[in-house]
């Protein structure tokens, strides 16, 4: 499905992605963990297709170079990334994004454009799942949005956008317990066979609610171990201090809420 | 006219010969075509017989009483007369002189300009509105401007007075014809008595070979509510002038437009609200995208007299530039006399959000679709508390976006 070889990333002169490799199967969840300023958040955008950055590398999704594409193409190939802040649109309503949103993927694919009637039962199916009021869906994009609404606006999008990848930057942060609860539960209920996550975060906490099938450390802008779920608890225990050359003036992992 | 020329026409008429144009040096006409301006020709107004296209596809097509204005003369086969509501007084400025004389002879405090100087000499048509009552159906006022080969531009009045404790909603809107030079001149004489409240809205969509002046002027009694809404969109200089006096006690004024210019468009609101007792209340807030060269003048001042304890004023001015070479002059102006005062102003110039960009391309949405959305998010938001669907959707097909 997913292949990343050797993907570099930089800003000016500053190399943040310095050389990762990341393969990810069908279906799998992918847990990918580091600490602050690792390039957690650059190879989400990597993949996503922001401006800004120089890449190297090579990233394909089924086959087709992702690298090529700018960020809506990207989104019809089937990518979906969460932000890990939601920007704030005044005056786009909601509703009318997500089917604007939608309906684009569906024009670059060929497909039928879906009307306003049944695009609210989709919305409104959506909007279930990740515990939202109606008047959601009415309002501006994540305008006067609490940090837990943004998130789950995002989780919202994606049950709606439907995506063969879900690329997940810091979900969790800034949720409290209830949030992050209705969160995990709409990534869950939205993982199947033919889709796969790439789940980044700070905190193992995430992965309580989320379990992945690999686990990934991302130090230097490279994956410098790789495991099961258990890697996750190894380093809720030990931190990030033994994968990393120097000494870390990081925060630490455990009863962290940030 | 029935009642011959009025004194203030007469004295109007001596004058216009000797006039001199504003120039650079007056702040409110500093970013003015001055050149292009010193080649409109006024004189009397005359019916034309050009040939007139179907203005009903540049209009908005609202139910109520409607009059029809071409080149300073009533068309009344364009407009509607018939069957007004009861307390609704409509009629061609000419025909009103006889009864309504005080009202066109009104003086207000705001110093004439060369062009209200010429207004008042030729502009013999237009519309006096005469409100009592809660009036519910928009009253709808046309002027179009077709430049002739003897003069070029018109001129044109609409004078509006709302009765104690009455409302209304009033739209007028300013269209031209051809696609030769020339222009229009209309000046809109409001008085609100007290408790009275009308929403007055102006929608300026010229062609972009002609000029649009408009002059606004407005007293308010006690505890009388004005709202104005400005959408100017069309002429290659396209100005409106609100000169706002809150006279009694507890009057409110809130005034709000959209300007959106393309190609070389210059596109100018000059706003002046005047505090001239205590306790009154003043919004301005305007709005503007600026696309190609086009140019953006917002000029808003909130004038605080002595005695006027108790203001309360806010001023707002927010624009989004869209090319290297547009541009925006923004100035708020406060002079401030009294005491136990609240004025507060503020202006922002920004770009597209390229964030809210990525954000959108991330979702599938394509570039220009992503730009086109944000900039009618910005835009829309001018016109959420529009009394007319039928006006809103009119400016949003102009824009060029369906209704969301």
């Amino acid at each position: 499905m997913l292949h990343v070889e050797k993907l570099t990333a930089s800003i000016g002169d500053t190399p943040i992605l310095k050389g990762l490799d990341l393969a990810v199967g069908a279906g799998e969840v992918h847990a990918i963990m580091g600490p602050n300023g690792s390039g957690k958040s650059t190879f989400a955008h990597a993949l996503a297709g922001r401006d800004g950055y120089e890449i190297g590398g090579t990233v394909t999704l089924d086959g087709a170079d992702l690298l090529e594409m700018e960020p809506e193409a990207r989104a019809a190939a089937g990518v979906f990334m969460g932000f890990q802040y939601p920007v704030e649109i005044p005056g786009v309503n909601n509703m009318y994004f997500l089917r604007t949103a939608v309906n684009s993927v569906r024009r670059t694919l060929g497909e039928d454009e879906i009307g306003a009637r049944d695009f609210l039962k989709v919305a409104e199916q959506a909007m279930e799942l990740v515990e939202m009021k109606k008047d959601f869906l009415y309002r501006s994009v994540n305008a006067g949005f609490s940090g837990g609404e943004k998130k789950r606006n995002e989780i919202l999008q994606m049950a709606v956008m439907q995506p063969r990848l879900a690329v997940l930057d810091e979900t969790d942060s800034g949720l409290d317990i209830d949030a992050l609860r209705v969160v995990a539960k709409g990534v869950n209920s939205l993982r199947g066979p033919e889709r796969s996550m790439i789940v980044i975060t700070h905190y193992q906490r995430l992965l309580d609610y989320i379990k992945p099938d690999f686990v990934h450390v991302l130090v230097e802008g490279k994956i410098v171990e790789s495991g099961d779920h258990t890697l996750a608890l190894h380093l809720e225990e030990n931190g990030y201090a033994g994968f990393v050359n120097h000494d870390l003036d990081d925060a630490p992992l455990s009863g962290a809420s940030a | 006219m029935s009642l011959g020329i009025l004194p203030s026409r007469s004295a109007a008429l001596e004058q216009v010969d000797s006039l001199s144009l504003p120039t650079k040096r007056d702040e409110a006409w500093r970013y003015a075509p001055h050149k292009t301006l010193g080649q409109l020709t006024f004189g009397p107004a005359a019916s034309t017989d050009a040939a007139l296209a179907d203005i009903d596809s540049q209009i908005p097509q609202l139910d109520g009483p409607l009059l029809v204005v071409v080149n300073g003369v009533v068309d009344a086969g364009r407009s509607r007369l018939g069957a007004l509501p009861d307390g609704v007084s409509l009629v061609s400025l000419a025909d009103a002189a006889d009864e309504a004389a005080d009202v066109l002879e009104r003086v207000h405090e705001e110093a004439d300009d060369a062009f209200s100087v010429i207004n008042r000499a030729y502009g013999t048509g237009g519309a006096v509105i005469q409100i009592s009552g809660q009036q519910s159906e928009t009253i709808h006022i046309v002027d179009v401007a077709v430049p002739g080969a003897e003069q070029n531009a018109s001129s044109s009045r609409v004078v509006i007075d709302v009765a104690a404790g009455s409302s209304a909603v009033i739209v007028e809107t300013r269209i031209g014809s051809g696609d030769s030079f020339g222009g229009s001149n209309v000046r809109t004489e409001i008085s609100l008595a007290a408790d009275a409240s009308l929403e007055h809205i102006i929608l300026q969509d010229l062609p972009a070979t002609q000029i649009h002046l408009g002059r606004v002027d407005v007293v308010q009694a006690a505890n009388s509510t004005l709202r104005a809404r400005l959408f100017n969109l069309g002429s290659d200089y396209g100005r409106v002038a609100y000169y706002v006096h809150l006279t009694d006690e507890g009057a409110h004024a809130d005034l709000s437009g959209l300007y959106f210019g393309f190609g070389e468009q210059t596109l100018d609101q000059q706003i002046t609200v005047v505090h001239g007792a205590p306790n009154c209340t003043s919004r301005q807030s305007y709005r503007g995208v600026l696309d190609d060269s086009s140019t953006g003048v917002w000029n808003g001042g909130v004038d605080v007299r002595v005695g006027a304890d108790g203001t309360d004023s806010e001023q707002s001015n927010d624009n989004l530039l869209l090319s290297r070479k547009a541009e925006i002059n923004t100035m708020p102006r406060l002079e401030i006399l009294a005491d136990e005062v609240s004025c507060q102003h503020g202006a922002t110039v920004g770009q597209l959000d390229e964030e809210a960009l990525y954000y959108m391309r991330s979702r599938g949405i394509p570039a220009e679709e992503a730009s086109r959305l944000l900039i009618n998010g910005f835009a829309d938001q001018m016109m959420d508390d529009l009394e007319s669907d039928t006006v809103r959707a009119w400016i949003t097909e102009r824009l060029g976006h369906a209704n969301v």
